[in-house]
């Protein structure tokens, strides 16, 4: 295996997440809705019927195309690729073939070992959807729904080494769609689709051999996987004297297993030509740089300035900046904290994620906002409340919406920092634990740390600890 | 009849006016249908009587019931002292390629037998908002494929009415031959290749292709999408004018209507001709074809008859003013059937694989071991040979290895056909036309069975016609006469694109200036007129 380079290119096909389909009014997404509610004449080709061009579908293919560092073609053109297909019922799908949206363009990998693996766009268009067939009881049924969904292509150029590369290069681009909010990228839902198609070589060699493809690996664990049993199949093939065939081979998730579907060995034509029913699509120079400008700072460029700006480790800059709204509400808490970066960063990465994952929320649907969150930190700073009384806090807010400050007051949380009331309690304590005091004063000074403890029980917590030991090494000590 | 052999034009100032019922003109129009057009098109096997072979059969479907609560609905509203619409009252037929509600939309093929259609065109849809009655549709060659109407499943097809014998031209057989015998005033067709100005022409009539973009496409039965153009078909320039008012204009459904405003048609008419500058081309004068054992190119001069008329025309004209420019090149207008047969093909072939028998129409009732087999069973059941021809080339044509060759380079010559309507509409070029005048047609229309069968030499009569379709241009064609043999002659006008105003405009000068003319009191056959020997 390891005298081997595995050469791998990624097909994806991302659902745009606009309101309306990219050729008529119906509904864009139809999850869990009944088959065949969401269609129209248009969308599902009765004759006579003329496609009219979903403008923000053309707006969120060129922010992508931008936010993948691709070239916006100013002028680009639908063309049909003809092919029957019970799914298909104009009997061809409009697709862009020799002038896409987007030219050229790349992502770059971090990998978590440090390294980085550039991998370059070989293709970016805009498409249609095309329905879903299946078979029960031996009738083939189709549901249209899902046709004219806004769809955006984008294929790889073979430059990928590994599964987990390849794995790494979902993760990277699921990110980057739902930070630019062209897509709800959920792989389970089929906004991101994912075919590989794998080949490998001796090392060091620079052909490319023939390769398959794979279908259906619609998860990051799937492409993982299906591309490592893959390559492993080829090796194994190869090494035993084989040759490699042009096979597309289906990724059955369940049992983690490769099964052939078909041999590719004569490719079909799908005959294309300009679709004579829409016109080109002409992006202006103003309308292009607007698309670039309205994009915001992409995922890569701000975990390195969080690092350099923040000094933020690279591990908690990869976090913070794992998704743009917890990005955004880091930076809006430095600054309503007036920096503070390292404890937001660790009061974000420790304890507002566990709550985001248990409200399931984002960070912008947080109600505890930014505001209130560096309130709290600042209440835990300056020791007005205790850091366990703080992490109480977070959800307290977060549940009732209002002022930390306030709940505080209202419900008495402050540390307990007047010496004369605490004195008069710890003094209670100590008149109820007379062995214990006892065996305190006959050396067994690690007893403090228990009368510390009986203190924060009787205060609720809210006793101030340095406060607290003063008084409990003064009264002990006489 | 009387009423349906005045104009549109006069039925609808009628009607809005009071002193003519809707209702009246529509039941008038159904007399006369029932009197001239014989049974209609079907799919059915029929009995072709010696009656029934001198009838019209321009209808597969008349809309009785529709038209009468249309009328009815324009009656109520005169009578409320509502605007009724620019049409009231005005009977229209339906080429049956458009869509509409409550009708079944056949495309003439046995494929939409029972095909209904969920919508109705945006082209229909704005007549009969207009106040006008949909009288029905009619036959038309399958799928809009062919220039006789003889290729249509639903037969007996159309005959023309000047002499039954003939055809009616095509694809809009029945829409010219249902205005020609006075069935209707209007009809709506449509035009790819010369498809409503070919069968005018052979009928006798007015037929107006106008600009690609500037009438709705939406609910078109689509042929070949970059070229074919809804249009009118009349029986005099006027009403043309009033019925391209009527339907013209942009369609948020249509990605490729025009935006351009609209111009008013019918004011255009009332101005005359004096200055306006009128080519005549050579190229005009003969049909160019290749020999298909050699790939030779033949030249055919068009018929005496029909030549002489264009010029006969353009004496008329130059009598009235204008300034008449003789051989203007049109050197790529013999390209134009070559470049058609690739670039409609390919669309055509595309536009028809939606006919799977999946979802609508016609799904074969023998058992099908697959899905394969049900589409290949499904389409060849379902196609008659014209589509089934057009299928094959276009598929051939657009493969891999082939496109590039055909398509690629159809597509070049198609904007070097443009270029020659380019230099000669230049206002500050060397000709600076206003329009071109030439023949419609080559000869004027041929015997049935004569030509059918022959895709090849039928697709030639469209030479005259085709290169406006690939310009984009407007063009329309208006009687000039009549034959020997008593058939029609049509002269064709083509303007620069969105120039409609101005062809009409030079048509309606030359029809008011031989208004007089013997020809003109000829009547065709369908309705009791003589047919020459």
């Amino acid at each position: 295996m390891k005298d081997y380079e595995v050469i791998i290119g990624l097909e994806t096909h991302i659902q745009l997440n606009t309101v309306t389909k990219i050729f008529c009014s119906c509904k864009a997404d139809s999850w869990e809705d009944e088959p065949n509610t969401n269609i129209c004449p248009v969308c599902s080709g009765l004759p006579g019927v003329l496609p009219v061009l979903n403008e923000e579908a053309v707006r969120k293919g060129a922010a992508l195309a931008a936010a993948m560092h691709a070239e916006i073609n100013p002028e680009s053109r639908f063309d049909r690729k003809n092919y029957f297909y019970p799914d298909l019922p104009k009997g061809y799908q409009i697709t862009q073939f020799d002038q896409p949206i987007g030219k050229g363009g790349c992502l770059d990998l971090k990998m978590p070992d440090g390294q980085t693996r550039h991998v370059r766009i070989h293709k970016l268009h805009l498409e249609e959807d095309a329905g879903k067939t299946k078979i029960e009881h031996g009738t083939r049924l189709v549901d249209f729904n899902r046709c004219g969904v806004p769809l955006v292509e984008m294929v790889t150029e073979p430059d990928l080494r590994s599964g987990d590369e390849a794995a790494q290069y979902l993760i990277q681009l699921r990110q980057l769609l739902r930070w630019i909010g062209v897509s709800e990228a959920d792989m389970e839902r089929g906004h991101l689709r994912c075919d590989a198609n794998v080949s490998i070589r001796k090392r060091g060699s620079e052909v490319l051999n023939t390769k398959t493809e794979i279908k259906n690996v619609n998860s990051i664990d799937a492409v993982r996987q299906a591309i490592g049993e893959e390559a492993k199949r080829q090796v194994e093939l190869v090494e035993s004297g084989g040759t490699v065939k042009s096979y597309t081979l289906d990724w059955d998730a369940d049992r983690g297993k490769l099964t052939m579907m078909r041999s590719k060995e004569s490719e079909a034509d799908y005959r294309y030509f300009r679709e004579p029913d829409l016109l080109p699509v002409v992006l202006s120079e103003e309308k292009i740089e607007a698309i670039r400008a309205g994009l915001p700072e992409l995922p890569m460029v701000r975990r390195e300035r969080f690092e350099r700006e923040y000094g933020l480790s690279a591990y908690d800059a990869e976090i913070l900046t794992g998704e743009r709204s917890l990005s955004e509400y880091f930076e809006a808490a430095v600054k309503c904290f007036g920096g503070g970066e390292k404890s937001i960063s660790n009061w974000m990465i420790n304890d507002l994620t566990r709550l985001m994952n248990d409200l399931d929320k984002t960070a912008a649907e947080l109600i505890l906002t930014p505001a209130f969150l560096a309130e709290i930190i600042r209440l835990v700073e300056e020791g007005k409340i205790n850091a366990a009384t703080g992490k109480n806090l977070l959800r307290k807010v977060e549940e009732s919406g209002r002022d930390p400050v306030e709940i505080v007051e209202a419900e008495g949380l402050a540390v307990i920092a007047d010496s004369g009331a605490l004195r008069t309690q710890i003094e209670a304590i100590l008149a109820g634990a007379p062995d214990e005091v006892a065996n305190f004063k006959a050396g067994k000074e690690s007893l403090l740390g228990w009368f510390v403890g009986q203190v924060m029980r009787a205060t609720g917590g809210k006793a101030d600890p340095k406060l607290t030991r003063e008084i409990l090494l003064e009264l002990l000590k006489n | 009849m009387k009423l349906a052999s005045i104009s549109a034009f006069e039925i609808a100032k009628k009607v809005r006016g009071g002193e003519l019922k809707a209702s009246q003109v529509t039941q008038e129009a159904l007399a006369q249908i029932r009197k001239v057009d014989g049974i209609p098109g079907s799919l059915l096997p029929y009995q072709v009587s010696a009656e029934e072979e001198r009838k019209v059969h321009a209808f597969i479907q008349v809309t009785e019931e529709m038209a009468l609560a249309q009328a009815k609905k324009v009656d109520e509203a005169v009578a409320n002292g509502e605007d009724p619409g620019m049409l009231a009252g005005v009977p229209i037929s339906i080429k049956d390629i458009f869509c509409v509600e409550g009708t079944t939309t056949t495309a003439a093929s046995r494929f939409l037998e029972n095909f209904e259609a969920p919508y109705t065109a945006t082209s229909v849809q704005k007549l009969i908002d207009a106040g006008g009655v949909i009288l029905g549709k009619v036959n038309l060659d399958e799928f809009t494929f062919g220039s006789s109407t003889e290729s249509s499943a639903y037969q007996p097809s159309t005959n023309n009415p000047w002499n039954t014998e003939h055809v009616p031209g095509g694809s809009s057989g029945g829409s010219a031959a249902s205005v020609a015998a006075e069935e209707t005033a209007l009809s709506l067709g449509t035009d790819t290749g010369g498809s409503i100005r070919q069968p005018a022409a052979f009928c006798g009539v007015v037929g107006l292709k106008p600009t690609y973009g500037r009438i709705s496409r939406l609910g078109l039965i689509a042929f070949s999408s970059s070229l074919d153009c809804p249009g009118p078909i009349s029986r005099d320039v006027r009403d043309a004018a009033l019925m391209l008012q009527a339907m013209a204009g942009q369609d948020p459904k249509d990605s490729t209507s025009s935006v351009r405003p609209v111009g008013n048609y019918l004011q255009a008419l009332e101005q005359d001709v004096r200055g306006l500058r009128i080519g005549l081309s050579p190229d005009y004068e003969a049909v160019y074809y290749p020999d298909l054992e050699t790939g030779e190119i033949h030249r055919e001069p068009i018929q005496k008859e029909v030549h002489d008329a264009v010029l006969r025309a353009a004496e008329v004209l130059a009598k009235a003013g204008a300034e008449i420019v003789e051989n203007v090149p049109m050197p790529n207008t013999r390209y134009g059937i070559p470049v058609y047969f690739v670039v409609s093909r390919i669309e055509a072939a595309s536009n028809l694989h939606r006919f799977d028998g999946v979802k609508y129409g016609y799904r074969t009732k023998s058992e099908v071991r697959n899905l394969e087999e049900l589409y290949r069973r499904t389409r060849a059941e379902g196609f008659g040979p014209e589509p089934k021809l057009r299928i094959l080339m276009g598929m051939y044509l657009s493969a891999a290895g082939y496109s590039s060759d055909y398509y690629q380079h159809a597509l070049k010559v198609r904007a070097m056909i443009r270029r020659d309507f380019d230099r000669v509409f230049d206002p500050i070029g060397e000709f600076s036309l206003d329009a071109m005048l030439t023949p419609t047609t080559a000869a004027t229309a041929f015997k049935r069975k004569d030509v059918f069968g022959d895709s090849l030499l039928m697709q030639y009569s469209d030479q005259m016609t085709v290169a406006s379709n690939h310009a984009g241009v407007p063009a329309v064609t208006i009687p000039a006469g009549l034959d020997d043999g008593g058939l029609p002659i049509g002269i064709q006008l083509i303007g620069n694109d969105f120039c409609e105003d101005m062809i009409l405009r030079i048509g309606r000068a030359f029809e008011q200036k031989t208004q007089d003319d013997a020809w003109r009191k000829v009547r065709p056959q369908a309705l009791g007129g003589e047919v020459q020997a």
